[in-house]
């Protein structure tokens, strides 16, 4: 927990900025969260809950209550697959997919994800932004060698994860399916600027 | 009517065989197509994960430039199909909106307006050629091949005002797979997650939700699963092998995209037209069943 996380503790999940921690993830995307009624359909659904330190139900919860640094530090928000599954069957409409996005990009953006539970999450999206802001598309073959190089694993961690998975990569490009060559679309020079404007506009608000 | 094809990134690489077997059947059908002009890739989950205007300004370029040459979009890639029909939906939800988004393309020289449809091709099939005209292409029906067809998520999730099919029981891919004379047989993972979007980060979790997929499948004696979903694919065919050894457990049932499955029942070249040799675990017993072409080139 760093000075500022310490700070905003004592405040009980009062954010320096005044704004509380809920209305920071519904104006994040996260919206419908005052709502819920704790009816655990969501956990219920969830198909990676067993997995989670916190079902969905306690997270929503934890956010209402402001509980900022346990909620951004949980391993719950990086394994939500955003399948929607519980979003569709909440019975308060709750955009609960949506609250677990705009948590991953509260949480990506002050540097937390820590967890070694998914030591490739944060690098994995990073990256993924880094090459479509670079290329225009996506490239895997590089997607998943910088998200393994670029995650909080050692390096004996991330080798092993490499080596592991490089018979796998030879399967696909056996098969044709691994491209050697990244495309570069032609006018890529759009896409950089959509990136540029959106951390404008965010720096903005 | 001719569709903007939008590809997506996938269908470039990992599911090189979806984007034959679209293009193929498509063409088969008679459906018109032309690819997306330079288009680019839609944020997917990452944008998603990291800023919710940057998930809806990545699709704005791509829907912008179809609106341009006023076509709906058709797009097999179920995330890209999200994603972009998802921006449709916020564009066309306020003026505000649509302000916001087109200051996120300033100095792109594009506008987005959300005037053009964003389609999946299992809706195109179903709603605009329709069951019937399908049924009637049929060249080699596909009798006694028993399948399960899986949806996973974002065919159906999350449910717009344009969806297409029910969200916990779609039966759209049902309807085409009794069209061309193959059996569905009942399947009640039809759409729950089959882990695809921690792949990366939590393989033990992906493991385990395709696998019970693919258990299922096995169990109501399925023998081949159908998907739309180059991750779906991905998981449950290209990491069969993987989840097999994981569980130590023999599983071998092959994956094939529905495109495939349509093709195959037109009669289409399994491998230059369909690319059924590029799926991971072998089509072989499929093919070598149900192609005549197969048949015929092995006899000559």
């Amino acid at each position: 927990m760093n000075n500022n996380d310490k700070f905003v503790k004592l405040l009980g999940g009062i954010t320096l900025s005044g704004v509380d921690f809920k209305s920071e993830v519904i104006a994040a995307g996260g919206e419908g969260i005052t709502a819920c009624y704790q009816c655990g359909t969501c956990s219920g659904g969830c198909p990676t809950v067993s997995a989670m330190d916190y079902t969905p139900r306690q997270i929503i919860r934890m956010v209402n209550l402001g509980m900022r640094d346990r909620v951004l530090s949980s391993r719950t928000i990086w394994l939500c697959a955003s399948c929607y599954q519980c979003q569709v069957r909440c019975p308060r409409e709750v955009k609960i997919t949506e609250v677990m996005a705009a948590l991953k990009s509260i949480a990506m953006k002050e540097g937390y994800n820590s967890n070694i539970a998914n030591p490739r999450a944060v690098s994995f999206y990073r990256n993924f932004n880094e090459i479509v802001a670079n290329l225009g598309r996506q490239f895997e073959p590089l997607l998943l060698l910088k998200a393994t190089l670029g995650s909080r694993e050692g390096i004996a961690s991330k080798l092993g994860y490499l080596l592991k998975n490089a018979p796998f990569g030879i399967t696909l490009m056996k098969k044709g399916k691994l491209p050697f060559k990244p495309v570069k679309i032609a006018r890529g020079d759009e896409v950089k600027k959509i990136f540029e404007n959106v951390a404008k506009m965010e720096a903005g608000e | 009517m001719s569709y903007a094809y939008y590809p997506g990134c996938s269908l470039e690489a990992t599911a090189r065989e979806y984007d034959l077997s679209f293009r193929s059947v498509f063409t088969a059908l008679g459906l018109e197509f032309e690819e997306l002009e330079d288009w680019s890739c839609c944020g997917a989950s990452a944008a998603h994960a990291t800023s919710k205007l940057l998930s809806l300004a990545l699709p704005a370029r791509d829907l912008a430039r179809a609106e341009a040459q006023g076509k709906e979009v058709v797009a097999p890639c179920p995330a890209c199909y999200q994603n972009l029909k998802q921006t449709r939906e916020y564009v066309l939800e306020s003026e505000e909106n649509r302000a916001k988004l087109n200051k996120a393309l300033e100095g792109t020289g594009l506008e987005v307006k959300g005037e053009v449809k964003v389609r999946h091709p299992l809706d195109v099939l179903v709603n605009d050629l329709g069951i019937e005209a399908l049924a009637e292409k049929v060249a080699e029906p596909l009798e006694g091949l028993r399948v399960v067809p899986y949806y996973g998520c974002y065919i159906t999730r999350p449910p717009g005002k344009e969806s297409f099919d029910d969200v916990e029981n779609p039966t759209s891919m049902d309807k085409i797979i009794q069209a061309l004379g193959a059996t569905v047989l009942p399947f009640t993972r039809k759409t729950r997650c089959c882990g695809g979007p921690v792949m990366v980060s939590n393989e033990a979790a992906m493991h385990k939700l395709s696998y019970e997929i693919i258990k299922e499948a096995k169990e109501a004696g399925a023998q081949a699963i159908i998907v739309a979903c180059p991750l779906c694919h991905m998981s449950l065919d290209a990491k069969q092998p993987e989840i097999e050894k994981h569980y130590g457990e023999e599983l071998g049932i092959p994956v094939l995209y529905i495109t495939q499955l349509i093709g195959l029942a037109l009669g289409l070249e399994p491998y230059a037209e369909l690319g059924l040799d590029k799926n991971i675990v072998s089509t072989e017993k499929i093919v070598q069943k149900y192609s005549k072409k197969m048949v015929k080139a092995k006899a000559e």
